[in-house]
């Protein structure tokens, strides 16, 4: 099977002009963004905790959220399937249509920690972990976008997951409460929030694989379940 | 003569409701092939099944000798184009972005862009915002989508539904082009004028089965009573039967100079249609 660059770049281009017309949308990126300003100005020197809460709210609210919303606006105005009646292959279809949530997440992450002046001691390590967690909140916002049955549905859809993925630190106080929700700290939000301390902190690689490792699994899950579901829902029964 | 779609013992049921029974027929290549039927026959539904975007429950559907459910390759995408009601178009950009996206999809130069939008009469609305477009207009640069590719075979669901007499009319002109240069159209339509205009063979779509398919020409005939419209000077209408009878009675009013107009009293397509399912069409 081929992979054509040509057809990923012209469903991101779209994309994009389509994102850039459509404000409920867009402006998502605005809260991570204002609250980076907020907390710089503030606060000389941020906690990690702080850095992270608004990276993994620009992840709910970027990587999901407008990934939700483009897809399940797709499957709304009836456009979905004119890509897959294409010869856009379906790796092509979901690389081009990640690839918008993809930019502006890195972008809204580096300019908020820019604000935050948040500088890591190994801007490689966690630049990596920021990858792999973009596409863990990129492949979650597919999965809910293929669930959802339109723009609307998809706003509330996402609320759960502000919460949940948005809002760590709030869930550690409550881990802290009742010893139950320890597993909790498999979440993806909170092990990142490990890794980036430990790395603060000096470590390298070795001390930290484990929790990249976390991350990567959740990814694959989540990108096995989308897979699941889009066959489903590929040829009608 | 080679058979671009081949339907056989065809059935979708949803649920319980049979929305196709027992279909047959198949459709040659360079043909346009009508696909009548009142609503809900299961008209839309066949095309989604032919089209791969929707299973059958059981019989068998092959397109260019593929079994539908394998059309999901490339190489088959390329050679057809689909107009139904879930071709949406993208809002918030303009017809021309619409159809770029759909040129680099396909491998198509973006010149064709003006031939497609001539042929549907919006070249000067390429600009124009999909979500400023009246839903005529929406169905042509829709239509326009359709065939940019020049596809060998085309289906189109009810095509002109949104459209005046004009534009209906140059969209005639435009696909009777594309099947001279031979593009096999499947084309379902609520327009029995439509479908005589355009199609070579039409099948009636009813109770999940086809009750009818011919050319038009052939159906007007059997279904012909042989029966004569008379238009007489004093005003009257008289409608004679075929035969003797009517003979002698039209010999007599040609004799008396009474005569104002004679017409054969030829059945339409639609007339056929309700005389067939007992109920207009919608
Ligand atoms: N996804 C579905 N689930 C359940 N029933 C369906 C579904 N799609 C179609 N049907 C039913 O199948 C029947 C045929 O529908 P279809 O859309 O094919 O009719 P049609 O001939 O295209 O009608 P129209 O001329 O109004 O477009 C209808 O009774 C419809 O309600
Ligand atoms: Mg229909």
């Amino acid at each position: 099977m081929t992979f054509s660059m040509k057809r990923v770049l012209a469903i991101f281009n779209k994309d994009l002009k389509d994102l850039s017309k459509n404000m409920f949308v867009s402006t998502s990126i605005l809260m991570p963004l204002v609250l980076a300003a907020i907390y710089g100005r503030m606060a000389e020197d941020l906690s990690i905790e702080s850095y992270y809460l608004v990276i993994n709210l620009a992840f709910t609210m970027t990587a999901t959220f407008i990934q939700c919303a483009i897809i399940a606006e797709e499957k709304e105005k009836n456009t979905l399937r004119g890509l897959m009646l294409s010869p856009a292959t379906i790796p092509e279809i979901f690389s081009g249509k990640s690839l918008v949530a993809f930019l502006l997440s890195i972008v809204t992450i580096v300019v908020s920690s820019i604000f935050m002046e948040y500088y890591p001691e190994n801007v490689a390590l966690v630049a990596v972990a920021i990858v792999v967690s973009t596409l863990f909140y990129i492949a979650l916002g597919t999965l809910l976008g293929l669930l959802a049955r339109s723009v609307v549905e998809a706003s509330v859809i996402i609320m759960p997951v502000v919460f949940l993925l948005g809002f760590g630190s709030f869930i550690e106080t409550l881990m802290d409460k009742y010893p139950i929700l320890h597993f909790a700290e498999y979440l993806p939000n909170l092990q990142l929030i490990e890794f980036a301390t430990k790395v603060q902190a000096g470590s390298g690689l070795t001390d930290v694989w484990s929790h990249l490792s976390v991350i990567t699994a959740w990814f694959l899950i989540v990108s096995f379940l989308t897979i699941v579901i889009f066959k489903k829902k590929e040829i009608d029964a | 003569m080679e058979q671009i779609i081949k339907v056989k013992s065809l059935a979708k049921f949803f649920g319980n409701y049979p929305a196709l029974e027992d279909v047959h027929f198949e459709v040659n290549k360079g043909e346009t092939f009508g696909f009548l039927g009142p609503s809900g026959s299961g008209k839309t539904t066949t095309i989604k099944i032919l089209t791969g975007q929707l299973l059958a429950t059981s019989g068998d559907a092959f397109v260019f000798n593929q079994p539908t459910a394998s059309l999901n390759k490339a190489k088959y995408r390329r050679k057809f184009g689909v107009l139904t009601d879930n071709s949406g178009l993208y809002d918030r950009l303009t017809i021309y972005d619409n159809l770029k996206l759909f040129c680099d999809l396909y491998d198509v130069p973006a010149k064709r862009i003006n031939n497609v939008l001539e042929m549907v009469n919006l070249e000067n609305e390429q600009k124009k915002m999909v979500s400023k477009l009246s839903k005529g207009m929406k169905q042509r640069a829709q239509l326009a989508r359709a065939f940019l590719h020049e596809p060998e075979l085309l289906f189109l669901d009810e095509p002109t539904s949104a459209l005046d007499p004009a534009n209906s009319k140059h969209i005639y002109d435009g696909l009777r082009e594309l099947t001279k240069g031979g593009t096999t159209i499947f084309l379902t339509t609520h327009d029995m004028h439509e479908a005589e205009t355009l199609c070579d063979r039409v099948a009636f779509l009813h109770k999940g089965k086809i009750q009818l398919l011919d050319e038009p020409k052939k159906l007007r005939r059997q279904f012909s009573d042989s029966s004569l419209q008379v238009l007489l000077k004093d005003g009257r209408e008289l409608l004679l039967p075929g035969g003797p009878n009517g003979a002698k009675a039209l010999y007599e009013h040609m004799q008396a100079d009474k005569v104002v107009s004679i017409h054969s009293n030829e059945p339409t397509l639609g007339d056929i249609f309700v005389g067939i399912t007992g109920r207009e069409l919608v």
